[in-house]
């Protein structure tokens, strides 16, 4: 369990980046190789970087999918609870877990008609515009996204049946904050 | 019959507080199971093929961005900057926290972390002046909200993405409405200061002001590198986004080294959840708007409202009090997700020009983050400044006005949004 988590994370993580410099190295080279300097104009001339735009899509839906997985464990996406908050505490606790659990009914038939989709995919031999990758693999995402996230709700579900506490992700928080703060009021 | 059970079922499955992106989808779900004969394929394509965009890709980049930058000293900094430039006129310090909402909302991109960023600094300082509680928190609590008028701004992202209109065209729109409301609240601020007489900081001289400058130049370039970019036609917005979330990491560990190498895993995977969480609402989002269009709701809609002989004018009055509503009990990005492709169509047919209408939606999403009895900036600066709900209500009363009063010019007035995209861009 560890270590999806980790690997979880860390996917995330390094897609996040990995997309970030991508896009960055491609802007550099469209103007890099717009300067007139000999050897090296001609040299970056010949990298073609068609393929960043390709490539960064795809991985942001791959990091949109899993992360959406990490979302739940951490109680990031956001609902509107002005009603259930102001029920009694035996009833918010059951229409929270009637939304757990529909969040779970949800991903899991996408997962299923995902992976359905794919299945379907895999017999033709369609590819990316670009990158020319099997298609089936970039969508490949979604059903294992979607049956990732449906086990978080579950997982989620489950422990909160059992009196456990749910997980809230608090937006307005602002790393670092507090220090400089306390050294404000000095 | 049709539209009327996709919206009972949507707004039901949300009340009862499940994620927003889950009630989207499964409203989208029965109604297919049950009653329409629009292929379940179309729709699984529909969910791969959703955020395929690469406009939508800067929503993650410019999240990034503003994770780097508000670490830590920036907020700090660009107090002390707005301090040393506006500190002198009455209710100086007053003014300096809408000046520094704005920059640090702009860069930030977030609402409600400005008001913690800019307020839990601020709010004590002031105290210690002399000011009441309820006069600083009414400022940070409607200040903290300029932050999605002003570009680089993710509700403009995905108000484009729901009714493909141009991100720069609507970036640019935003920036004389953000530069006049911010000087509205300012003015707001100084005039009450004035009538109680708030104490005023001595003059800042040339030099520190210089010095103060510098120091936060660096955060501040950033809005000049996006709006800069997409202006010079060097970036594509997305292009800017990912620019920027590189610029912001050179500032925050080398230049400003409020963050150490180690700390950036962390900033990563944060940005990564948040932006995924967006990316999932949009993709759910679009789901229903497929739904919606594929029932023709929209365009039923929009004939009954001409029948209606609203007019323009009526109609856009609808609207402020529709978003004014919804901004009770959704944030931003899920609004405009889901309410522009219902309305935009109706604005067209009327026509209201679409990035007109966008600003629109923007100037309505600002407000509801402020007003009772659940705007968002509320709830945060109800905690730093441990004042209740009611009581803050009654505090942000006097530039509540005023943001409503700038609602009703933005929407009447369509100059104000359009004449820099339309200098710029041309018709």
């Amino acid at each position: 369990m560890k270590i999806l988590d980790h690997l979880e994370e860390w996917l995330i993580a390094s897609l996040m980046g990995a997309a970030t410099l991508i896009i960055f190295i491609a802007v550099l080279h469209r103007y890099a190789s717009g300067l007139a300097i000999p050897g090296l104009q001609d040299w970056l001339l010949r990298l073609n970087t068609s393929w960043a735009q390709e490539l960064t899509i795809y991985m942001f839906v791959w990091m949109a999918k899993f992360g959406a997985a990490y979302g739940v464990r951490t109680g990031i996406h956001v609902g509107v609870d002005v009603l259930v908050n102001r029920l009694d505490e035996r009833h918010r606790r059951g229409f929270i877990l009637f939304g757990l659990l529909a969040g779970a009914l949800f991903t899991g038939v996408i997962a299923s008609l995902g992976a359905d989709f794919v299945y379907e995919l895999s017999d033709t031999s369609s590819t990316s515009e670009v990158l020319e990758l099997p298609i089936w693999i970039v969508y490949l995402a979604i059903p294992l996204g979607s049956a990732l996230m449906c086990f978080r709700f579950l997982q989620v579900a489950w422990r909160f049946a059992r009196g456990g506490e749910l997980p809230v992700h608090d937006h307005a928080h602002v790393e670092g904050l507090t220090e400089d703060a306390a050294e404000g009021r000095q | 019959m049709n539209s009327l059970f996709i919206f009972v079922l949507l707004i039901v499955l949300m009340l009862t507080g499940m994620p927003i992106s889950i009630a989207l989808g499964l409203t989208v779900l029965s109604f297919l199971f049950t009653m329409t004969d629009v292929p379940v394929q179309a729709v699984a394509l529909k969910l791969f093929t959703g955020i395929e965009k690469f406009e939508i890709m800067a929503i993650p980049f410019f999240i990034l961005a503003g994770n780097f930058l508000t670490h830590g000293g920036v907020a700090r900094r660009m107090i002390d900057f707005a301090t040393s430039m506006v500190g002198h006129w009455h209710g100086g310090l007053a003014l300096s926290g809408v000046l520094a909402c704005a920059l640090f909302a702009a860069v930030s991109g977030s609402s409600p972390a400005t008001v913690v960023a800019i307020g839990s600094i601020l709010l004590p300082a002031m105290l210690k002046q002399g000011y009441p509680k309820s006069f600083g928190a009414g400022v940070v609590t409607t200040s903290g909200a300029l932050g999605i008028l002003i570009p680089p701004s993710i509700v403009m992202v995905m108000y484009s993405v729901s009714t493909n209109t141009s991100v720069g065209k609507l970036f640019m729109a935003g920036v004389i409405p953000g530069l006049l409301l911010a000087f509205f609240l300012g003015l707001t601020t100084w005039v009450l200061a004035r009538k109680k007489d708030y104490p005023r900081l001595p003059r800042a001289s040339i030099a520190e002001r210089w010095r103060a400058f510098q120091r936060s130049v660096w955060g501040l370039l950033l809005i000049v590198v996006v709006i800069g970019g997409i202006y010079s036609g060097m970036f594509t917005p997305t292009e800017a986004a990912a620019v920027s979330a590189v610029y912001a990491f050179a500032i925050a560990v080398f230049v400003y080294k409020d963050l150490s190498l180690r700390q950036i895993p962390k900033i990563l995977l944060d940005s990564a959840a948040m932006s995924a969480m967006l990316l999932y609402i949009i993709t759910n989002a679009v789901l229903f708007s497929f739904l919606m269009t594929s029932e023709g709701i929209p365009q039923a809609m929009a004939s009954s409202i001409m029948d209606m002989g609203l007019g323009m004018v009526g109609f856009l009055l609808v609207v402020n009090l529709l978003l004014l509503l919804a901004g009770n009990v959704m944030e931003p990005s899920s609004i405009v997700l889901i309410m522009a492709p219902i309305l935009f169509p109706v604005a067209t047919t009327l026509g209201v020009d679409p990035v007109h209408f966008g600003i629109i939606m923007v100037v309505n999403m600002e407000i509801g983050m402020c007003h009772p009895p659940v705007g968002l900036n509320l709830y945060v600066a109800s905690g730093i400044a441990k004042m209740g709900i009611t009581e803050l209500t009654i505090a942000v009363l006097p530039w509540l006005m005023t943001m409503i009063s700038f609602l009703l010019l933005v929407t009447y007035v369509p100059e104000i949004s359009l004449w820099l995209p339309r200098l710029v861009f041309g018709n």
